[in-house]
C-alpha cells in the first residue's frame, strides 16, 4: 500500500460487531482510515455497510469492538460528542430541514463552533461564518443559498447535505451514498470535490453503490458481505477479487476508468 | 373607548392569559413534543398562587414567581418520567397529568378547598402587570425564533437523529421544553387565579386542553404570533357568536373544522404564504432574466458533458 499508511489513523474501528438479537448485522469488521485518504465500503444491500456507519456515528450501540478517533477511544461516548471531535456525516436519504433555507441548513453545521458563547450567538446578529461561506462556495450553492429545500433538485439537495457537513470543519467525513440520484456530471463534480478535500487532509469514508464512482474516487476499498470483511486493497484489486465479483457484482465487472 | 375597555376588561385580560396558556402547548410542539402538561401546570400555578396569597398574604409577584418556579421544576421532573414516550402515548400521559392535578385539587382537603376550590385570593395584580409579563414572554420567545436557537429547535423537531450527529442534545432540549411549558402554564394559571380571586377544580378540565390546542393549531404552531392570533380569536369568538343563540356551538365547531381543513399551517402560516407569494412574484420579475439564462446555459452544458462522457465510456 501507499506511504501514508504509517501515519496515525483518524478513524480506527477494531473488531466491530453489531448484533440485533440473533441477527449479526456487523460481525468482526474493522478498518484504519488515515488523514488525507478516501476509503470506500463496498457491499450488496444488507451487507452491514449502513449499520457499520451507524455504529461509527454512535447511533447504534456496539455489541463488541473498539472505535477510536485520532487514537482516542470513543465507542462509549454519546453521539452528540462526536461532532466536536471532528466527525461529520451525510445520510443515505436527503435530510434537510424543510423550514430553513439552504443557507440556514448549512449554518446548522457550523453552529457547533458558534463564536463568543451561546448567549451572544443567540442575541447577536446571525451572520454566516467563514466556514459556512466556504462550504457554500465549494459545493457551488451560491445561487440557491436563499432557496427552500423543496425548490431544489435531488442532486442539489445532496450537495447542501455535503455543505452542511463541511461547515462543521470536520477531520473525518462519512458519506452515505453521496451521489445517489445524481446525474453523471453531478457525480463527477462531487467526486472532484471529494478528491480536493482529500488533498487538503480530510479523511473520508464513503458507502456507495456506484462502483465506477468508487473506483474513480477512493484510494482504498473495503468489501463487506454478511457483516464481515471480504476483501481489502486498491480499488482495482478489490473489484476484481473473485469473492467481491460473486457477492456484489454478480457478473464480471470491468472498470471504465 | 374607555367605556368599551371597561366593559370588556375581563375578555381583554382573558386574551393575555389564554395567550400564555397557548404558548405552554406551543413551546413543546415546536420541538415535536405533543404535550398537554402545560394545562396541568396551569392548575398547579393557579392553586399555588391562590394558597400563597390566602395563607401568607404574599405580594402578587412573589405568588406568581413561586408558582412559575414550582411548575417548571415539576415539568422538568415529569419530563424525566415520560422520557421514553413519544407521539400519541406521550400525549395520553400528559392528559393524565392534567387529570391528576384536577383530582389532587378536588381531594386536597383544606389546602385546596376541595370541590369548592378557593375564594378571596385578593392581590395587587393589575391588568398592566399581566400585559407586561406577556410582553416579556413574547420577546424571549421571539428570540428563540431566530438564529442558532431556531435552527436547533427546527432540527430537534424535524430530525432527532440528525440533531445528534450535529452535536445537538435532543433530550436536554426536550426536558427544557417541559420546564418552560410548565412555567408558562403556571404563569397563566397563577395570574388568572389572582385576577379572579378564585380557583376551582372544574377549571382544569378537558375543555381547557381543547381550547389551548385549538388556539395554537388555528393561530399557527410555529411562532408566538400564531399563539397570540389564536388567543384573540378564541377568547372573543364565543361573545361574537352569542348572537347565533342556540346555534353558537355548531357555528363554533364549523369554524374550527373549516380552519383545520383550509389552513393546515394556521392563520399565521396562511398570511406568511400569501406574503411570500406576493414578494416572490415581485422579486422574480426583477431577477428573472439573468439567472434564467445562466441555468439554461448550465443545463445545456451539463447535458452535453454527460452525453459525451457516457458515449465515450460505451
Amino acid at each position: 500500500m501507499t506511504t501514508t499508511e504509517t501515519a496515525p489513523p483518524v478513524l480506527e474501528a477494531e473488531d466491530v460487531a453489531v448484533h440485533y438479537g440473533g441477527i449479526k448485522a456487523v460481525d468482526g469488521f474493522g478498518l484504519r482510515l488515515p488523514a488525507g485518504r478516501i476509503y470506500g465500503i463496498l457491499g450488496p444491500n444488507g451487507s452491514g455497510k449502513s449499520t457499520f456507519l451507524a455504529a461509527v456515528t454512535r447511533l447504534v450501540p456496539l455489541t463488541r469492538g473498539r472505535l477510536l478517533i485520532d487514537g482516542e477511544e470513543y465507542h462509549t461516548a454519546p453521539p452528540t460528542k462526536l461532532a466536536r471531535r471532528g466527525l461529520a456525516r451525510t445520510f443515505q436519504t436527503v435530510r434537510l430541514l424543510p423550514e430553513l433555507t439552504v443557507l440556514q441548513n448549512v449554518q446548522l453545521g457550523a453552529d457547533l463552533h458558534a463564536p463568543g458563547g451561546r448567549l451572544r450567538s443567540w442575541l447577536g446578529r446571525d451572520r454566516p461564518s467563514e466556514a459556512v461561506e466556504e462550504a457554500i462556495e465549494r459545493t457551488g450553492l451560491g445561487d440557491v443559498r436563499d432557496a427552500w429545500p423543496t425548490e431544489l433538485s435531488y442532486g442539489m439537495a445532496r450537495r447542501v447535505e455535503i455543505a452542511r457537513a463541511l461547515a462543521s470543519r470536520p477531520r473525518l467525513l462519512l458519506l452515505d451514498e453521496p451521489t445517489a440520484g445524481m446525474n453523471h456530471s453531478e457525480r463527477q463534480e462531487v467526486s472532484e470535490l471529494m478528491r480536493k478535500l482529500r488533498d487538503e487532509g480530510l479523511a473520508q469514508l464513503i458507502v456507495e453503490h456506484d462502483v465506477q464512482m468508487m473506483v474513480d474516487t477512493c484510494d482504498h476499498l473495503v468489501a463487506m458481505n454478511s457483516g464481515t470483511l471480504v476483501a481489502e486493497g486498491s480499488p482495482q484489486e478489490v473489484v476484481s477479487h473473485p469473492a467481491v465479483q460473486e457477492a456484489y457484482l454478480g457478473k464480471r465487472w470491468r472498470s471504465h476508468a | 373607548m374607555i367605556g368599551w375597555y371597561e366593559a370588556n376588561l375581563v375578555l381583554i385580560e382573558a386574551t393575555f392569559l389564554n395567550f400564555l396558556l397557548a404558548l405552554s402547548i406551543q413551546v413543546p410542539l415546536r420541538l415535536g413534543v405533543f404535550s398537554f402538561a402545560g394545562v396541568g401546570s396551569y392548575g398547579l400555578g393557579a392553586y399555588t398562587a391562590a394558597i400563597l396569597t390566602l395563607r401568607y398574604d404574599v405580594p402578587a409577584f412573589v405568588a406568581i414567581g413561586a408558582a412559575v418556579l414550582l411548575a417548571a421544576v415539576v415539568g422538568y421532573l415529569f419530563s424525566l418520567l415520560v422520557a421514553r414516550l413519544n407521539g400519541l402515548y406521550l400525549a395520553m400521559a400528559t392528559i393524565a397529568f392534567v387529570l391528576i392535578i384536577a383530582v389532587l385539587a378536588t381531594n386536597g382537603g383544606e389546602l385546596t378547598g376541595g370541590a369548592n376550590g378557593l375564594y378571596g385570593a385578593l392581590s395587587d395584580l393589575t391588568t398592566g402587570g399581566v400585559v407586561a409579563v406577556c410582553v416579556v414572554v413574547a420577546v424571549l420567545l421571539a428570540l428563540t425564533e431566530r438564529g442558532p436557537l431556531r435552527r436547533r429547535i427546527e432540527a430537534v423537531r424535524e430530525d432527532p437523529e440528525l440533531s445528534l450527529s450535529m452535536g445537538i442534545g435532543v433530550v436536554p432540549m426536550r426536558q427544557m421544553a417541559f420546564a418552560v411549558s410548565g412555567a408558562l402554564g403556571a404563569c397563566a394559571g397563577a395570574m388568572n387565579a389572582l385576577l379572579r380571586t378564585t380557583v376551582s377544580p372544574e377549571e382544569i378540565n378537558f375543555h381547557l386542553i381543547v381550547l389551548a390546542l385549538t388556539m395554537v393549531i388555528i393561530g399557527g404552531s410555529r411562532s408566538w404570533i400564531g399563539a397570540f392570533i389564536g388567543s384573540v380569536i378564541f377568547t372573543w369568538l364565543p361573545s361574537v357568536l352569542a348572537s347565533a343563540g342556540r346555534w353558537q356551538d355548531v357555528v363554533y365547531g364549523v369554524i374550527i373544522i373549516l380552519a383545520a381543513i383550509f389552513m393546515p399551517t394556521g392563520l399565521l402560516g396562511l398570511v406568511q404564504t400569501l406574503y411570500q407569494k406576493l414578494r416572490g412574484r415581485r422579486s422574480a420579475a426583477v431577477t428573472a432574466e439573468a439567472p434564467a439564462d445562466d441555468t439554461a446555459e448550465e443545463r445545456a452544458l451539463l447535458q452535453a458533458l454527460g452525453g459525451e462522457s457516457r458515449g465515450g465510456v460505451q
